[in-house]
């Protein structure tokens, strides 16, 4: 393993990314997409693509929308008394706030990883089984061979493999997010949401898990919501700046970070307000 | 005011809180010792050989042979108190009409007493209630009622400002100038000789049934009855309380029928007990006809209407203790609301909910009024699950401790002499329910543990 | 600076082309091909509706079931109302609140509860004077006094005080109790008098000793102080000691009386009181007492002019719940109350046995169940309709005081 990078590094081998347009293939699309709590508008009319197979980040300062904006992707909003919604928000040729959309399948596509670790306090097995045994996988060595993979897709399986059995609890704040992480890929999603998922971890954990967002790129598209703009530049191929509750702007990565479009974008980044 | 008379009352004022607390200790310990002490003085105790005669015949324990011996032994050394009886018998037949009568009421009195002491004297037919078959089973009993055969009360009226005012007259007195008078100071020699003291451990206390309305035997009617009715107000009372708390926490608004069944729930909490029997007795009794007159069944459902709040409020507890952050990963991975409550948050809150239980438990067991319209008979067979069939166990009226200690120390017809039984139940009572508590305490303690890592 | 297209930076990148299928890279393949995989996420119309019935359903039987939970308790008031109407249409209102003769099996027989009501009051009244100083000073002494350690040392004490039976206490109370009071009742109640009478005495001395002398100029303070202690020690010490040996001589009949059972009864309601009590004085808040200790008052003062006030509402409502404890109490007041319907002579002599409406529902009720339609049995839940509706009232109360200092504290 590497030894983590704490400069700004916007690598120029992202460019050849580029050449998906992220237009033409977009995996959820948002259109004139508003959220309101009661009459407060937290994201308003926002239109932007999140592209398949890559990482997004939403950036900006506290309070602009973009934990909003995240958790109406997968309706965990609908938690919320009083929240509704405008516009659409496109995904598998559908709105998904429409009227008959079957909200458990949506999240079953659409997982999330939140920022503080939050594992059941069950078994470390049965965290990441959890979502397979919904689906109706009881079969024990169908549970292992799932188990097994998620772990090792979340670079967690060598650490626990003999401790399956232990309390979830147990493991350290790092390890018990790549276990949400495992947890949230058991159940095999298109796009994983994150929710500022290292704030609460310390610099080498939260090395290991941008490692590991990289490794999982192209496989999942991620959607990374972060107040550290580094990270963004570190993970993401495209990010959208969020102030407000309006989208400024939003584009690849490497030219975000060093020739913003937007005035806004370039006093946020050299840390002018925020 | 001056500092000093100021500080004088800030240490006064402190001296006075912890004199409170103080108190509060003090009459704690007031209170259980005794029922501590001489509670366990029913399973603990000097036993004397009547004790034992009485637990071969009516239970069959002991070993015959040596117990022949040791009754043996004791009859030899009662003897010289019945010949000395007989002769004075023989002394009465020779005296004048007058002289015998003045004896014949004391030498009656005697002969009772002298009966209660060590049971029917040799040559007599056997009695037919086993309570008069056998004499005092128990040391402590002997000594007292030695001490009525030695002495008996009379009241002196001579002071008009107070009431009559027992003293004690030794019956010797009574039998001076004849021959009689010479068993009083042999009785009192020779009583441990008489009646063989040994220290006895009577386990079976709790296992025993009772003979002869507890003047012998033990007390498992009413423990037996005591357990089936805090099962059966669990039984009753947990579903209800945790679906109750379950919809109150995770799906009721706020508007006013939750409120106004919340309202009803804490006021339910509220009523006094002997309330909640009447209610039974109305309701389930008279009105469902749920049994056409005391069970087991409508003991259960009144206690367990009366527990009810306490569970649905330590529910309610529960859940809402369990991070709000677990029903979000369970959704977010595509559970349901009702499989999210179900698979996740309701086994994190087990614990605190069965904390509450268990408590609850301990007042079913207690409560006393619920149960004296609706369930509970004085004397009567423990209810036998092993030749009824369960439901019909159900149906059936049953003893229990809180009924039966109460019944005991009232209204029964020998108050004093079964003081040691009313002690060994109030102490079982105290003792489990007090368990029960520590064992919830226990549990809270692990959990708040648990839950910290 | 390697060539990117042979050593590509990631471990797995996406080809510039995704697949259609929805699904990138060979590498993962899926693993759940279960129903929901890969369908639409949409519900068909009729999935949809079975989805929001069975959901109404699922939430509606909940709501049945937290109904009856909570329905109970109307039953028990129609149940109590219903059977206890017929008395007062066969014997009125007048007789049962103002006569104080209670003669249920007489011919022809009187339902005059007025003395059962006054001895349900009484003894009430007893548990609450012995109870509620008692209590709140101990809450007080938990909340600000005691060391956290010394705290968990006496948690154990209430709780367990809380939880033993009420046929405990009544055996108790008819056992222990009572022969010891029969015995010496008089001693007892002298030595009562002695240990409260001197030092409470001794105190409010010196409160007046002290505000008299602030009236007065500085020299002639000392001799005001004197004086005033001189002579009210005296009076303290005569009055103590006449009182003492008034009480000591009296001769305490029967040991079963309202004396045992107000005692019994302010132990049974002290947890209620003290746990109550203190979280009214905990949720008072450190920044108060702080505040008040920035001014230089002592302990005592700042918790009786600062933090009793404020908690007040929540130690009346701690009060009220300790009066629903004692007059509902049953089997203590059955046990050890002398069951005498009668109103003492004077009314303040707690040594006379007297009756309650919970031990004269539970005593006659066995023999008034073989009457039901009787005005015998009726009567019985005319009392337990008054319990019920004295109880009600209290917590209704005892909730609007909570709620209404909550408001206030802003919470």
């Amino acid at each position: 393993m590497e030894a983590p990078s704490f400069e700004l590094v916007v690598p120029d081998q992202r460019e050849d990314v580029l050449e998906s347009a992220p237009a033409d293939n977009p995996h959820i699309r948002a259109e004139a997409f508003s959220v309101f709590y009661g009459t407060h508008e937290a994201v308003v009319k926002v239109t932007m693509n999140f592209p398949k197979g890559l990482v997004t980040a939403v950036i900006g300062p506290s309070g602009c929308g973009k934990s909003t904006l995240l958790r109406a992707i997968n309706r965990m909003n609908d938690l919320i008394p009083g929240c509704r919604t405008g516009g659409q928000l496109i995904f598998g040729g559908e709105n998904i706030y429409g009227p008959q959309v079957d909200v458990a399948a949506l999240r079953q596509r659409i997982g999330m990883v939140f920022q503080k670790p939050n594992p059941f306090p069950k078994s470390v097995f049965d965290n990441v089984a959890y979502g397979p045994r919904i689906l109706g996988a009881y079969d024990r060595s169908r549970l292992n061979e799932i188990v097994e993979r998620s772990l090792q897709r979340a670079a967690l399986w060598d650490e626990v493999k003999d401790r399956l059995g232990n309390n979830a609890l147990g493991l350290s704040g790092g390890q018990q997010q790549r276990l949400c992480i495992a947890r949230a890929l058991a159940v095999d999603p298109d796009i994983l949401l994150m929710d500022e998922p290292t704030s609460a971890l310390d610099p080498r954990s939260t090395a290991r898990i941008e490692d590991l967002i990289g490794e999982l790129r192209g496989q999942y598209t991620i959607v990374i919501v972060t107040h550290n703009m580094q990270q963004a530049a570190r993970v993401s191929d495209f990010t959208a700046f969020l102030y407000e509750g309006v989208l400024v702007e939003f584009g690849v990565t490497a030219t975000l970070f060093t020739n913003p479009a937007e005035k806004q974008t370039e006093a946020y980044i050299t840390g002018r307000f925020g | 005011m001056e500092l000093g008379t100021r500080k004088l009352l800030d240490r006064s004022f402190t001296g006075f809180g912890f004199l409170s607390i103080f108190l509060m200790a003090a009459s704690l310990l007031v209170i259980l010792t005794p029922i501590f002490v001489r509670g366990f003085g029913a399973f603990v105790f000097q036993g004397t050989v009547e004790f034992r005669r009485m637990q071969h015949v009516l239970f069959e324990r002991g070993d015959p042979d040596e117990l022949a011996a040791e009754v043996a032994a004791a009859a030899e050394a009662r003897a010289p108190v019945y010949r000395m009886l007989a002769e004075f018998d023989a002394e009465l037949a020779e005296m004048g009409f007058l002289e015998r009568r003045e004896y014949e009421g004391p030498l009656q009195e005697l002969r009772a007493a002298l009966h209660e002491l060590f049971g029917p004297a040799p040559g007599v037919p056997e009695p037919v209630m086993p309570r008069d078959k056998f004499g005092q089973t128990r040391w402590d009993r002997a000594q007292v009622k030695l001490h009525e055969v030695l002495y008996r009360v009379e009241y002196d009226y001579s002071d008009p400002t107070r009431m009559g005012v027992p003293v004690e007259v030794p019956r010797a007195d009574d039998f001076a100038g004849t021959s009689l008078a010479q068993l009083f100071p042999y009785l009192q020699a020779h009583a441990e000789e008489m009646l063989h003291p040994r220290l006895t451990v009577y386990l079976q206390f709790l296992t025993d049934e009772s003979q002869d309305a507890h003047f012998f035997g033990g007390i498992w009617p009413e423990v037996l009855g005591t357990f089936y009715l805090t099962l059966g107000a669990m039984l009753f009372a947990l579903p209800m309380g945790v679906i109750s708390a379950i919809y109150l926490v995770e799906y009721a608004g706020q508007g006013r029928m939750i409120s106004f069944l919340r309202t009803c729930i804490s006021t339910l909490a509220g009523v006094p007990s002997i309330v909640f029997a009447l209610f039974g007795l109305a309701f389930f009794i008279n009105t469902l006809r749920v049994t056409e007159s005391k069970s087991v069944l409508a003991g259960s459902l009144t206690l367990a209407v009366l527990v009810l709040p306490t569970v649905i409020r330590a529910s309610e507890e529960a859940l809402r203790s369990v991070p709000g952050t677990y029903k979000e990963a369970a959704l977010s991975l595509g559970a349901g609301k009702w499989r999210a409550i179900v698979s996740v948050i309701l086994p994190a809150s087990l614990p605190g909910i069965l904390t509450g239980v268990v408590i609850s438990m301990g007042r079913a067991a207690g409560e006393t009024a619920p149960i004296i319209f609706t369930a509970a008979v004085s004397v009567g067979k423990a209810v036998d699950v092993l030749q009824l069939k369960f439901w019909e166990a159900f149906q059936q009226p049953t003893p229990a401790l809180p009924w039966n200690i109460y019944n005991l120390a009232t209204e029964h017809e020998a108050v004093d002499e079964i003081r040691h039984v009313q002690f060994g139940m109030v102490f079982t009572l105290v003792v489990l329910v007090l368990v029960l508590n520590a064992t919830a305490i226990a549990m809270r303690a692990r959990i708040s543990k648990k839950l910290k890592g | 600076m390697h060539d990117d297209r042979s050593q590509p930076p990631l471990p797995s990148r996406p080809s510039p082309v995704p697949p259609p299928s929805g699904g990138a890279g060979g590498e993962r393949g899926r693993w759940m091909s279960l129903r929901r995989r890969r369908s639409s996420l949409l519900l068909s119309a009729r999935a949809n509706m079975m989805r929001r019935l069975l959901t109404w359903l699922g939430s509606g039987t909940l709501l049945l079931i937290t109904s009856s939970s909570a329905i109970v308790v109307l039953f028990i008031f129609y149940f109590i109302f219903r059977d206890a109407l017929p008395f007062f249409q066969l014997r009125g209102l007048g007789e049962f609140l103002t006569s104080t003769g209670w003669y249920p099996t007489a011919n022809p027989p009187e339902f005059g509860s007025l003395a059962i009501i006054f001895g349900s009051g009484i003894v009430t009244l007893g548990a609450i004077v012995l109870s509620v100083p008692l209590g709140v000073s101990a809450a007080v002494c938990l909340s600000d006094v005691l060391p956290f350690g010394a705290r968990q040392a006496v948690k154990p004490v209430i709780e367990i005080l809380a939880a033993i039976p009420s046929v405990a206490y009544g055996f108790f109370a008819l056992v222990v109790f009572a022969p010891v009071l029969q015995d010496s009742g008089g001693r007892m109640l002298a030595i009562c008098t002695w240990v409260i009478g001197l030092p409470v005495g001794a105190l409010a001395l010196l409160i007046i000793a002290d505000l008299l002398a602030a009236r007065v100029p500085v020299e002639r303070r000392g001799l005001v102080r004197y004086l005033t202690l001189g002579s009210g020690g005296a009076l303290v010490l005569i009055g103590v000691y006449a009182l003492a040996q008034r009480l000591a001589v009296i001769e305490v009949v029967s040991g079963t009386n309202a004396l045992n059972v107000s005692i019994i009864l302010g132990i049974m309601a002290l947890p209620t009181v003290v746990s109550v009590s203190e979280d009214a004085l905990q949720a008072a808040g450190r920044e108060l007492r702080e505040g008040s200790y920035a001014l230089g008052a002592t302990r005592a003062e700042t918790i009786l002019r600062v933090v009793i006030p404020a908690a007040g509402s929540g130690i009346l409502a701690a009060v009220i719940l300790g009066v629903m404890r004692a007059i509902g109490e049953t089997m203590v007041v059955w046990m050890a109350s002398g069951n005498a319907a009668q109103v003492p002579e004077p009314w303040y002599n707690l040594l006379e046995p007297l009756r309650t409406l919970t031990a004269t529902i539970a005593g006659d009720m066995g023999e008034a169940d073989q009457v039901t339609g009787s005005a015998r049995y009726h009567v019985l839940f005319a009392m337990a309709l008054i319990l019920l509706l004295i109880s009600f009232s209290c917590n209704l109360a005892s909730e609007w005081i909570v709620v209404r200092s909550r408001k206030k504290l802003g919470k």
